[in-house]
Order: structure tokens, then sequence, then C-alpha cells
């Protein structure tokens, strides 16, 4: 009954409309909450949700894994490796960037005790 | 093999320093300097090789590889950063005794990191790469910036890396759209196939990569955390995010928008987006009362500045555009730098204070610093303003010739505000002591200052040539995958 669902259009369309409404979760989030764990967290949805986009739309359900071996020589019936390889190395990345903030927001929340970024106002002018 | 040395050399330093920091108490710092001395020394000699463009292949050949390029125009500013690098790392070197970093190995990863970053922003051919160093300059910045965990120092440490943060996710939305569309990651291949694109696909990469980049090139509705970051981090630090991080970051955004994005309406908009950038920076720049805060709002407008003259798109300009990056780098770091000698009794200077201070050499060295900032003749900050008139009037884009004379006017009125702090008569309880290391390196940046202005063409000429290689897309592009 859902065989329709199957076809790369489909796919295509269901990928395309979910990540986009997940990023514009995570910039409705980094608009709309103060506090800085729950920030932190809105960056990360936005950034999964161009993660699952750029799979979602280059991974290809008819091609094999981009492995040479004896019985797979044929480039053409391969996934383009490219975009996992990118994307790893981002997922990589973002985590550091998330590790090294929610680190300096303990610091921060050690020394002031504030968690909340409207807060957040030692310098005076 | 040489213009990988840049990258490789400050990212294996960075790496070795838990070894080299066994070697002893000085090892460390001894190593580094020269480790830089030797990269500004390499660089020289390219310079004077005078060789023309070389390519550098990681591994394979273009389309597929990884390249950098090392033109005229990526010379300069690799031959900038590693000068301003140098300067200040021996600047620390003389300080040091009196007041090191906590966890010195760590810091001087850091530098080595963001020196490394920086030259990979510049050189790098492959978009993704671009994205790579882009974070890595970023992390370290967000770091020195927190690094002294204090509770301001932590603040500005969280703003500066929230905003990295939402940057970096629009940076890598571009890339997936442009890899998406055009099936490659090669400046050279997308700036070939770019045009063929639709509108549509064009004007969204077109603005995620201006908000993407936009916070870091500090352009007007972007920029509201720069103050802040400058107010919390030490002034040695801001030395290098002035000098150094934001001209990397305005270099690589010129150099993708030559060679690909869309002309015409963009670039108007983008030419008066600096125009009203500068504009704002320094009428917020006018009431201002923290030195740090001041000269981090003079910055942004310098900035902006240099934003105009890249977003003119011809060589006079970018030659302009060249002159000014040269002036504004060396001048912001001899401010900064005199900032954090006056700075060792105490953090965050109000401006009041200067009335106090018994410096003769520090307040003559600001001075220069700031007469070059302004534009006085004589001095490198008035050819590159001269040029970017001229030209401006050439072009016959007189509304924003008025808004970058108002914008000098106004910088102009705090500038001189501080000058008379500085000349104020009275009794100067302060005395200030700075070491004769630490007045070579000042007086050399002013040196470097006047020379530099009063025989501008020693330099024009390279500088043209730097204007004319980054501005001309298809010698890249047939140097990159062929005619």
């Amino acid at each position: 009954m859902f065989e329709f669902l199957n076809q790369p259009e489909v796919i295509k369309t269901i990928v395309t409309l979910g990540a986009m409404s997940l990023f514009f979760v995570g910039l409705f989030g980094l608009l709309t909450r103060k506090h800085i764990v729950k920030v932190f967290i809105s960056i990360a949805i936005m950034e999964s949700a161009i993660f699952l986009l750029f799979i979602g739309l280059s991974f290809n359900r008819e091609k094999v894994a981009p492995i040479i071996d004896a019985t797979q020589t044929q480039v053409a019936t391969m996934n383009d490796p490219i975009p996992q390889a990118m994307i790893l190395t981002a997922i990589v990345i973002g985590m550091a960037v998330l590790a090294l903030g929610v680190s300096f927001a303990i610091e921060y929340y050690k020394l002031t005790g504030k968690t909340e970024i409207d807060t957040m106002n030692e310098m005076r002018f | 093999m040489s213009s990988t040395l840049f990258i490789a050399l400050p990212l294996l330093f960075g790496f070795a320093t838990p070894l080299l920091s066994r070697l002893g108490k000085n090892a460390l710092a001894y190593t580094s300097v020269l480790m830089q001395l030797s990269l500004l020394g390499l660089a020289l000699s390219l310079l004077l090789a005078h060789s023309s463009t070389t390519v550098e292949l990681i591994s394979i050949a273009a389309p597929l590889g990884i390249s950098f390029v090392l033109s005229t125009a990526s010379l300069l500013m690799v031959l900038l950063f590693t000068l301003l690098m140098t300067l200040f790392s021996l600047y620390y070197l003389f300080q040091r005794r009196a007041n090191a970093y906590a966890n010195e190995s760590k810091f001087f990863t850091l530098l080595n990191m963001l020196l490394a970053a920086s030259i990979g922003l510049v050189l790098s051919s492959d978009i993704f790469n671009i994205y790579v160093f882009f974070e890595i300059a970023g992390i370290s910045a967000y770091i020195l910036s927190a690094y002294s965990k204090t509770a301001l120092a932590l603040e500005s440490g969280l703003k500066y890396l929230l905003t990295g943060a939402v940057a970096s996710i629009f940076l890598l939305f571009a890339i997936v759209l442009i890899y998406l569309h055009v099936g490659s990651l090669n400046l050279a291949v997308i700036a070939e196939q770019f045009q063929l694109l639709p509108y549509n696909v064009k004007l969204l990469i077109s603005l995620l990569l201006l908000i993407g980049f936009g916070f870091k090139v500090e352009v007007f509705p972007l920029n509201f955390w720069v103050t802040d970051v400058y107010q919390g981090s030490t002034s040695l630090v801001n030395a290098l995010f002035s000098g150094i991080v934001v001209k990397a970051y305005l270099f690589v955004f010129f150099h993708i928008l030559y060679l690909f994005l869309p002309q015409g309406e963009f670039t108007l908009f983008l030419l008066y987006l600096g125009g009203v950038s500068m504009l704002v920076a320094e009428v917020a720049g006018l009431r201002q009362t923290n030195l740090k805060r001041l000269f981090a709002y003079s910055s942004l407008g310098q900035v902006a500045l240099i934003f105009v003259a890249f977003a003119m798109q011809n060589i006079q300009a970018v030659q302009a555009a060249f002159f000014i990056v040269i002036a504004h780098s060396l001048a912001k770091f001899m401010l900064f730098l005199a900032l954090a000698s006056l700075e060792k009794t105490e953090q965050n200077m109000h401006i009041d204070r200067l009335k106090q201070i018994d410096s003769p050499f520090l307040m003559v060295m600001m001075f220069l610093a700031m007469l070059s900032l302004l534009g006085i003749p004589l001095f490198v900050g008035f050819v590159g303003k001269f040029l970017l008139l001229k030209s401006l009037a050439v072009e016959g884009m007189l509304t924003l010739l008025v808004m970058v004379v108002v914008a000098s006017f106004i910088e102009a009125i705090y500038y001189f505000k501080l000058m008379g702090y500085m000349l104020h008569k009275g009794t100067r309880s302060e005395k200030v002591e700075v070491s004769l290391g630490e007045k070579m390196i000042f007086v050399s940046l002013g040196l470097s200052l006047l020379l530099l202005g009063v025989f501008p063409m020693s330099i024009a000429g390279f500088l043209q040539n730097a204007a004319e290689v980054l501005l001309d897309q298809t010698a890249y592009i047939t140097l990159l995958v062929g005619g």
C-alpha cells in the first residue's frame, strides 16, 4: 500500500520537507529560548537538519556502497562517498564546538550562577 | 612543497607542544618564535623569488584533489600574518617574565593553530577545506578569548562561540547546496558552473554565504557581538583578532565573491551594506568610555572601510583595500600592544586614565598609530583612504564617497578626544615601565607605518599585481582545471 513511498522523488521530497522543518524548529529555538543549554541544543538541531538534508538528498537507494572489491568494480553504480566524508567531518567539528561551549557555560555558571543569556551582562557601557 | 609548510609547520608545532614543553621551561616559547621566524623567512624568500602563481597539490590533480594556491595576493596576506604573528610572539617573549599566561603550552598551541588556520583560509582552493579552517580559526579564537576564565572572559568566549556556531551552520548549508547543484567542492569548478544555475538557487546560496561570512567579517547587522568580545578578551589577544583573524575572513569572503557570486545588484547591495556598517560603528564609537571597546568600534569602522573597498571590484579599489588592510593591521596591532603594556596594572581601562599615565614613549607610539588610522598624510593609512576616495570619485559613487568622508570625520572626533587626553597637562602619577625589547617592536611597527606612508610606491606595484590576480577569475580557473 505504501510502495509509492519508495520512489526517489517522494523520498527526496520527504527528506527536504523534514530537514527544513527541523532546521526551522532549531532556528525558532535559537531565537526564542533564553537558557544557554537550550540555545546550544537549538544549534545542534539546526546542524543535524543540514546533515540529514545532505545525506538524504545525495543517497540513492538503487546504488551500492562505494567499496571496490572482487565483485564490485563499477564506479557508476556506487553512491557518492564525498557527502558522507564531509558530514562525518562536520559532525566531529560540531560536536567539538558544542562541548567547548558547554564547558564555557559550566565555568561561567560556577562563577556567576547565571544560565539565562539575557542576564549575561558583565560589560558595563 | 613550500606553501604547504605555512600550514603544516604551525599545526605540527601545535601537536608537538606536549613533547617540547618537557625540554625545559623556555623551550616552547623559543621554538615557537624560531618556527615563526623561519616561516617569515620563507615568505620573504618567496616574495623575492617573485615567481608567478603556483598551485600545490596535496594528493591528486585539481578537480578531485585538494590544492593550495599561492598567488601574489595570497602571498601578501601570508606575509602579513607571519610578520604580525612573529612580532606578537617576540612581544610576548619580552614581557613574559613579568606576566606570563597560565598554562603557557596551551597558549602557544592556540596561537599556532590560529596562524595555521588563517593561512589555510587564504591559501585553500577547496570550499570544504575553507569550512574546516574557518572552524579551526574559530575554535582557537573562542578559547583565546575566554582564556583567563574570569566571568568577563567566559562571557565574551560564550558570545563569540554562539555567533561562530551559527555562522558555521549557514556556511555549511551554503556548501551543501553548492555540492548538490554543482557536484564539486573545488572553487574553480564551482566558478565555472555557478553562472549556469537557476537564479533562485544562486540567490539562496549567495544569501547563505553572506550570512555565514557576515558574522565573521563583522558587517553591520551581524556585528553585535564584536565589541563585547573585544572588551572581555585581553588586549594582547585583541591584537590578533583585529590584525590577523578578521583580515583572513575578509580576504577569503571576497576571494569567493570574485570567483563565483553574482555581480551587479548584489555588489551594489554589499557596497551600501559596508557604508552603513561604517557609519553605525563610528557613531556608536563616539560615546564609549572604555578604551578596548572604543578601539573595537574603530576596528569595526575600518573593517567596513576595507569591505567597501573590496566590494568595489576594480583594480584601483582593491589595491586601496590592500593598503588599508596593511595600515589597519599594523596600527591596530600597535594600539592593542600599547594597551597591553599599559594594562599590566589594571584591566579594562577607562579613557580618563590616559591623563594619569606617565610614559612618553607609549604615548608617542599610540599617537603615531592613531594618526595613521585617521589617514593623515605621511602615514600609510592616508595612502589607502586617498586611493579609495579617488576610485569612488572615478566611478561616480558620490553617496558612498560622502559616507566614507563623514565616517572619517566622526572617527577623527573621538581619536582627537583621546589625543587631547594624552596631551593633558597635569600631574601624572602612574609610571609605566616598557622594556627595551618591547620598545623595539613598537618602533619597528611605527617606522613601517611611516616608511610605507612616505614611499608608498615601493609596494604599490606589488599590491596592484595582487589586486589584478585576486580579481582575475578566468586565470584562476585555467590554473586549476585547465582551459
